[in-house]
């Protein structure tokens, strides 16, 4: 299994210069460290518009997508269905789809947003775990390894992956910066951007646009099931530490690179570990250090104030001759 | 006769299926602080709202300083019902008070040291000046409210449409807040307020509109904000008859 083929055994880690000297260590933690960075980022917008979970949505509706533009690929162009670029088109068009469906059904029934995204989330993923088996009993070409969409292979980003990372990852990451001013206000206070005649329409576009590329840019590496901790993690354990967008977003994309980071270099030092899941469970850690230890949200120090204001008021009551 | 900022023909709006205004004519004249008083239910938000676009009418014009409103949105400002954003959004004081500029900004443009100057006059306007870096959850609700004022004050329109201003805030907000609407009266400005305290109407309101899915009065407040009037808006109910009981 080519997956495979840095496996090491015996030593429990390596060192750096070791790590650094391999080209596909090297794009491995480059790989995950870009899409960390640009998910860190993007996902903060999400999780203000606590589009959490219509990330999710659009994470698994994304695999029949990617499937679909592969068939097309290589059935009608006779090209190599494995491409990036095209994986990407076609992740971003039925993860639209299926957003754009469980929020029309929300609007427009009696059914709740959140049994709207259950249902449109689970038909897409359905359809894509279809196509997925349809591909592997057919003799398509270059389909070896395309199961990968779903968990990721971090091993196999390749030169070209990164450089589509990280043009795509700007891009969107530019809109972000370019778009901060009308992004914030529609987060914040819908209705006065729309008072103050900003388009919902083009801002909730632009906006959505860089949520399903912070999901998508992540597939080859992370696969889609996976990737959207990489999108709400990050800015969840930023927000406990700083009070202003600018401070979240940065946070967000800092905690996003340095979780992917350290978790590709875990897993290859470790041996026989997918990066992916490692990665995740850094993030996780980084979550749960914030939230036990960020000095104004901190559960522990929440707590701790509780106890003392309780003795407090025990002693006050005590001095003042009542029985507490 | 005295100029119009803003007035609306044959407003009719439905939530779903129950018709929650019918046909309503307002008119609001320039320079006028117009309180819109009636029971809950009434459709006093409604009616603001749907003057602006934020509710779809099923039918009926709404126009602003006679024109449609995107052609004078600059000119006019929008203080919703508090409690309609997330206080846990990670902004400060003043850069709730910069908001009000981007309208003016338009896209792209990003707010200065201009524009930063003019949020902290705002704020020092509603006595905020203090509170500039605070994170805004760390407000009170009067706090919470003088902020917003503030952002709206930023704007600098010539017609302020407020919803429901001083529910659940202390009385020094209050205060301050009728001193604020107070001056902007002096300077020309035109006020819609959504009010629900009978016994402070007529306190800073020159004009009032009485409403209950229809306008029952509307005009000059000694001449609508009148007893019968008041009771036909409530129907009778409860708080209005204690009101009635108390102003004999």
């Amino acid at each position: 299994m080519p997956k495979r083929s840095w496996q090491r055994r015996g030593k429990a880690a390596m060192d750096l210069i070791e790590f650094f000297s391999n080209h596909v260590f090297r794009m491995v933690f480059f790989g995950t460290t870009v899409i960390g960075i640009v998910s860190g980022a993007l996902g903060a917008f999400a999780y203000l518009r606590k589009q959490s979970l219509i990330s999710d949505v659009i994470g698994h509706a994304a695999l029949p997508g990617a499937l679909l533009a592969f068939l097309m690929a290589v059935v009608v162009f006779g090209i190599n269905g494995r491409n990036m670029l095209l994986l990407i088109v076609g992740a971003v068009v039925t993860g639209t789809l299926a957003a754009l469906f469980a929020n029309a059904v929300a609007a427009r029934t009696k059914i709740a947003i959140d049994t709207a995204m259950a249902i449109s989330l689970t038909t897409f993923f359905g359809l894509g775990m279809l196509l997925l088996r349809m591909i592997a009993n057919n003799p398509y070409p270059g389909k070896g390894g395309i199961q990968d969409y779903l968990f990721g292979n971090a091993a196999s980003i390749t030169r070209a992956d990164l450089t589509t990372s990280v043009a795509v990852g700007a891009l969107a990451l530019t809109l972000m910066i370019v778009f901060w001013k009308e992004f914030t206000l529609r987060t914040f206070d819908p209705v006065l951007s729309t008072m103050l005649g900003f388009r919902a329409r083009v801002i909730d576009t632009l906006m959505f646009s860089t949520i399903v590329i912070a999901i998508v840019i992540g597939v080859k590496a992370v696969g889609f099931v996976l990737m959207v901790a990489f999108v709400v993690t990050p800015p969840a354990a930023a927000r406990q530490w700083t009070n202003t967008l600018p401070g979240m977003v940065a946070l967000s994309a800092v905690f996003g690179g340095i979780g992917s980071g350290l978790g590709a270099y875990l897993s290859i030092s470790l041996g026989n570990v997918p990066t992916g899941p490692v990665i995740v469970l850094v993030l996780f850690s980084i979550f749960l250090m914030s939230l036990l230890a960020s000095p104004k949200r901190s559960i522990v120090v929440t707590a701790l104030r509780r106890v003392r204001a309780r003795k407090a008021l025990r002693r006050e009551l005590m001095a003042e001759g009542r029985n507490p | 006769m005295t100029p119009i900022a803003c007035e609306c023909r044959d407003l009719s709006v439905a939530y779903r299926e129950d018709p929650v205004l019918r046909r309503v004519n307002f008119c609001v004249p320039t320079g006028s602080v117009m309180g819109i008083v009636g029971p809950n239910g009434a459709g006093k938000s409604t009616l603001i709202k749907a003057m602006l676009g934020l509710v779809t009418p099923l039918a009926g014009t709404s126009e602003f300083f006679g024109k449609p409103l995107d052609d004078v949105r600059n000119r006019v400002g929008y203080m919703p019902q508090s409690a309609s954003v997330d206080w846990d959004f990670p902004t400060t004081v003043i850069d709730l008070a910069v908001m009000g500029t981007y309208g003016e900004l338009g896209w792209f443009r990003r707010p200065g040291k201009a524009e930063r100057a003019r949020a902290m006059a705002a704020l020092e306007q509603t006595g905020m000046q203090a509170y500039a870096s605070r994170q805004i959850g760390e407000l009170s609700g009067g706090q919470r409210q003088r902020a917003f004022l503030a952002r709206a004050l930023v704007q600098v329109p010539d017609l302020y449409f407020m919803d429901e201003p001083f529910q659940g805030i202390d009385a020094k907000s209050q205060q301050a807040m009728i001193d604020v609407l107070k001056d902007l009266s002096a300077q020309g400005k035109t006020i819609v307020i959504v009010h629900h305290h009978l016994g402070s109407v007529l306190d800073f309101c020159d004009h009032v509109t009485l409403l209950n899915k229809s306008i029952i009065a509307s005009g000059p407040g000694e001449e609508t904000f009148t007893k019968d009037n008041i009771r036909i808006a409530y129907e009778a109910s409860d708080g209005a008859e204690a009101f009635l009981a108390e102003a004999g």
